[in-house]
């Protein structure tokens, strides 16, 4: 699964992640593997809301949002979680 | 002179619409809806220096009550349709302000709404957002364009405020709906225990 490089969002809070081509993640298998990696999960059926430092938001079309304004906090998250999206 | 509830949400509208009503003479109490998970701690932190800059100029606190809205979010994703989902959650401020209003002895509910900024602020949506209460609704802003808004903000001191870096509410859909029909509204209504949402919302406010 690839994406394209994470973006300040407009509100310069969160970095976004936007995957490349467009895909729909099954949100479901996405909760069951952060559950068992240890993360806590809240299941908005159309979004998934990972805790931890930093939160990070997994909508349905793929695009995480990562909230923290601090660039290398943003892409370690990010690589934290991508192995546990490919294949869903 | 008349005491009101406002909605305050960080942005750089509510503190200009407060602004204006309290130059009337009229009192305040701030309503902030607190939107975590789907956005971050930014918005309180605003809202509570906006209040600062307010009380400052007119030279008496506006009490602030912090009602959580993360929850009511989560229910509308699960049980209702993703499209009227801004209407849905306008209703849900709405209902809780004014639960916040009569508490209070406030006669009014005051936004920064202006007609047709974003999707729930079309002629449309405020009517069907707005009937979910009866107390009346005042809007200072609704005939200004966000210039004339901006150049209100930075006199008043808060655009600072409200531009700081923040994380924009994530539980927008990504094609609101611009034109909702009430009895749409009402049918997806129906899947949610309406009453008891609003009662645990109310439940658990924190006045600062």
């Amino acid at each position: 699964m690839s994406y394209h490089s994470l973006k300040l969002c407009s509100g310069k809070g969160a970095y976004e992640a936007v995957p490349e081509p467009k895909r729909r993640l099954d949100l479901r298998r996405v909760r069951t593997r952060l559950e068992r990696s240890g993360r806590s999960v809240i299941d908005a059926r159309v979004m998934l809301l990972v805790g931890g430092d930093p939160e990070v938001t997994i909508m349905q079309d793929g695009r995480l949002v990562i909230k923290t304004p601090d660039a290398r906090q943003a892409e370690s998250a990010f690589r934290d979680l991508l192995p546990l999206l490919e294949g869903t | 002179m008349a005491l009101g509830v406002v909605l305050m949400s960080g942005g750089i509208d509510s503190p200009v619409a407060a602004d204006m009503i309290l130059s009337q003479g009229h009192r305040l109490v701030a309503v902030h809806m607190d939107n975590r998970p789907f956005t971050d701690d930014s918005p309180l932190a605003k809202v509570r220096d906006h209040l600062k800059v307010l009380s400052a100029r007119y030279g008496s606190p506006i009490p602030l009550t912090v009602l959580p809205h993360g929850s009511t979010q989560i229910a509308l994703m699960r049980n209702t349709d993703r499209h009227v989902g801004c209407v849905l959650c306008r209703r849900f401020m709405w209902r809780a302000a004014e639960q916040v209003a009569l508490r209070e002895g406030a006669g009014f509910l005051v936004t920064g709404e202006a007609l047709g900024q974003v999707a729930s602020q079309t002629l449309s949506n405020m009517r069907t957002a707005t009937s979910a209460v009866a107390l009346p609704i005042v809007r200072p802003l609704v005939g200004f364009d966000k210039q004339e808004i901006e150049a209100r903000a930075k006199a008043l001191g808060t655009y600072g405020i409200s531009t700081r870096p923040g994380l924009c509410c994530q539980a927008v859909p990504d094609k609101p709906a611009t034109r909702t029909s009430l009895l749409k509204i009402l049918e997806e209504e129906d899947r949610l225990d309406v009453g008891r949402m609003v009662e645990d919302v109310s439940r658990h406010a924190q006045v600062l």
